[in-house]
């Protein structure tokens, strides 16, 4: 998907060394982006129990409208127009389609996420047709040099963003009465609530985060990669970081964008290169296969203890 | 739930077995039966849609048990019916073996992949089972791709039952038709006997279940073998009915459809699976049909027209789901009990 690693030659230290650096530098990259995204899966899941398998969707859709906004107004501009339109349209799956179905059984529930992915995509299809789209230079382009690795730069700001924004996030809900509050609720539902906590509004705050944390994944990605349908499986590269870190873990979820992003520019990459050709996209679900035969739960998330 | 009107006691446990418990239903099922046994002379040109219908409606089945009665989540289920078309077209293919061989057999092979799949299933629970069944589809159709090259595509010989070679939609319709009413009729008994009775028991509380002695392990995993046999049939009429397979044909799309068609057509009821396929595919080849229509009214329209059917299809699940989250299935016995006390409330 990015521009990363080459076929190696066997047995040669430094282009081994070179390789795994390389990895590790774009791997890096590309998974502050993924944990990015994987922090609204995850900050959805873990205030409503919700799998949102239309994750995918959202970050196309900010990619998508970003662009499309670009061509009327400045990037910046667009930018924050785009973050308004995913909270409004965060809002209105919460209202519109996700009240109704409080307390319906998972697999409604999970059918709801996926037909919502079906409609967000079938209407960024119908506008804006199937075609690879680019951000207009909006970052200086050309390739960087970090720790000797060079990288393209579009990377080095994205993967930037993103952590500025990780950090942004976490002030937010170390600091501010809704974040204070959505942690409660997240935490114990009940109890929260007879604290005065709205269960509605936290619902509803968590679908627009969750949809704005998507759509500046999509805008970064946009960014580095140009925007096209195959962006939508970047929900399912998530979804991967999620189950790695724990379903209701936030900070699992970054941590396991991060170790996602790695492992795929490094294993995937190899194993592409030099085994079976198109390994690299399948690389995520070879992970979630593996963490759920070994520790479903992921790496911090809450052990479910069944009892009758 | 079972409506019944007054006066109509069961007096035997044979009429309390009964699937077809009243004349209204054993009536409607002899119609239903002969209306579909003379499909090539109503259908017409559209008997290539009943072909679909009757083969994803086996499919539906199998999923059917396994999720609506097993209670066990299944984004994957396309992947076994793609293990089932492309076993039989190498048996039919490669090794020459006439249809009503290839059938069984590819779907006996599909059946232990599913007990291999189902064996996780005690361990891995609800959401994770899902998205470990959404993980093996995305990695069959990747397997499956690379072990045939390309797309994938093979072709597959024509039906042929003791020299008599099936060549058209209709003479393959009657084909489908067997294994769908056979398929039907296995899956509405099976949930009667002791082992729907324990899949049920597996959905409702899977270790309450086990302290009354279900062994979880053996049932779950049957769960998964029962349905991956049925979608085994079903690739495999699939692959003989197309005659050229891609792992287009059973990419992670299908597999939503699978789900929405059990959860369209009602999740715990005889008929649903049968409802949600004929649902799923009338609407989309009704789609098909009158977006041209549209579009020749509204040419503006004109972008929208590609995917319409994932936008339709989308709106019409989540309607469906808000409104009534029983299915269609549960929406014809409403209307029936409307009908029957009209034009009184109760």
């Amino acid at each position: 998907m990015h521009p990363v690693c080459n076929a190696l030659p066997a047995s040669d230290y430094h282009a081994v060394k070179e390789f795994i650096l390389s990895g590790l530098v774009n791997g890096l990259a590309v998974g502050s982006i993924y944990a990015l995204i994987a922090l609204g899966f995850a900050l959805l899941y873990k205030s409503t129990k919700i799998l949102n398998l239309a994750h995918g969707e959202l970050v196309l859709f900010g990619g998508y409208l970003a662009i499309a906004l670009t061509q009327f107004v400045p990037f910046a501009l667009a930018v924050v127009l785009t973050l308004l339109a995913a909270a409004l349209l965060g809002f209105t799956v919460e209202r519109v389609i996700m009240r109704p179905l409080f307390g319906q059984p998972l697999l409604s529930v999970i059918i709801v996420t996926l037909a919502l992915g079906y409609v967000v995509r079938g209407l960024m299809v119908g506008i804006w047709g199937g075609s690879t789209r680019n951000f207009p230079a909006a970052l200086p382009g050309g390739i960087l040099r970090v720790a000797g690795i060079p990288i393209q730069s579009v990377g080095v700001y994205s993967a930037a963003t993103a952590a500025c924004l990780l950090l942004v996030f976490w002030l937010f809900f170390r600091y501010s009465l809704v974040g204070i509050a959505m942690r409660a609720a997240a935490n114990e539902q009940l109890t929260a609530s007879t604290l005065g906590v709205s269960l509605r509004r936290v619902f509803a705050y968590a679908w627009a985060f969750a949809s704005m944390a998507g759509a500046v994944g999509g805008i970064l990605l946009g960014l580095w990669l140009g925007v096209n349908f195959a962006l939508g499986f970047v929900g399912l590269k998530a979804l991967a970081a999620v189950i790695l870190g724990g379903l209701d873990s936030i900070p699992g979820a970054i941590l396991g964008g991060f170790t996602i992003g790695i492992i795929e520019t490094i294993a995937g990459g190899y194993i592409d290169a030099n085994i079976i050709y198109g390994f690299k996209d399948i690389t995520a679900f070879v992970v979630i296969l593996l963490v759920l035969l070994v520790r479903p739960y992921g790496l911090f998330g809450t052990e479910h203890v069944e009892r009758l | 739930m079972s409506v019944r009107p007054a006066g109509d006691f069961k007096t035997s446990y044979v009429q309390d077995m009964a699937i077809l418990d009243t004349r209204f239903y054993r009536i409607g099922f002899a119609v239903l039966v002969a209306g579909l046994v003379l499909a090539p002379l109503w259908a017409g040109r559209y008997i290539f849609l009943l072909n679909t219908i009757g083969i994803y409606a086996v499919g539906a089945c199998g999923l059917a048990l396994l999720t609506g009665f097993t209670g066990q989540i299944s984004l994957g289920h396309a992947a076994f019916m793609a293990i089932g078309a492309y076993s039989s077209a190498f048996l039919s293919q490669a090794l020459r073996l006439p249809f009503v061989v290839a059938l069984p057999v590819a779907s006996f092979i599909t059946f232990l992949f599913g007990i291999v799949v189902g064996l996780p299933s005690l361990r891995i629970k609800g959401l994770y089972l899902a998205i470990a069944t959404l993980a093996f589809q995305f990695l069959t159709e990747y397997a499956l791709i690379h072990a045939t090259g390309g797309i994938g595509a093979t072709t597959v010989p024509p039906v042929s039952v003791g020299g008599w070679t099936v060549r058209t939609d209709r003479q393959f319709y009657y084909v489908v038709l067997v294994f769908w009413v056979a398929a039907g009729v296995f899956a509405a008994n099976l949930v009667r006997s002791r082992i729907g009775l324990a899949f049920m028991a597996v959905r409702d509380r899977d270790y309450a279940a086990q302290v009354l002695g279900i062994h979880l392990l053996y049932y779950k995993a049957l769960a998964f073998g029962i349905a991956a046999f049925y979608a085994g049939v079903a690739g495999s009429l699939w692959a003989h009915y197309n005659r050229l397979i891609t792992t287009e044909q059973f990419n992670v799309g299908a597999s939503i459809d699978y789900v929405a068609m059990i959860v369209i057509g009602g999740l715990t009821s005889a008929w649903g699976p049968h409802l949600g396929s004929a649902f799923v595919w009338i609407l989309s080849q009704g789609l098909r049909i009158i977006a041209p229509a549209v579009l020749a009214v509204f040419p503006a329209f004109g972008k929208i027209a590609t995917p319409l059917r994932e936008i339709v299809f989308g709106v019409t699940l989540i309607a469906l789901l808000i409104w009534e989250p029983g299915g269609l299935a549960m929406l014809l016995r409403k209307l029936k009990r409307k009908l029957d006390l009209w034009p009184f409330a109760y």
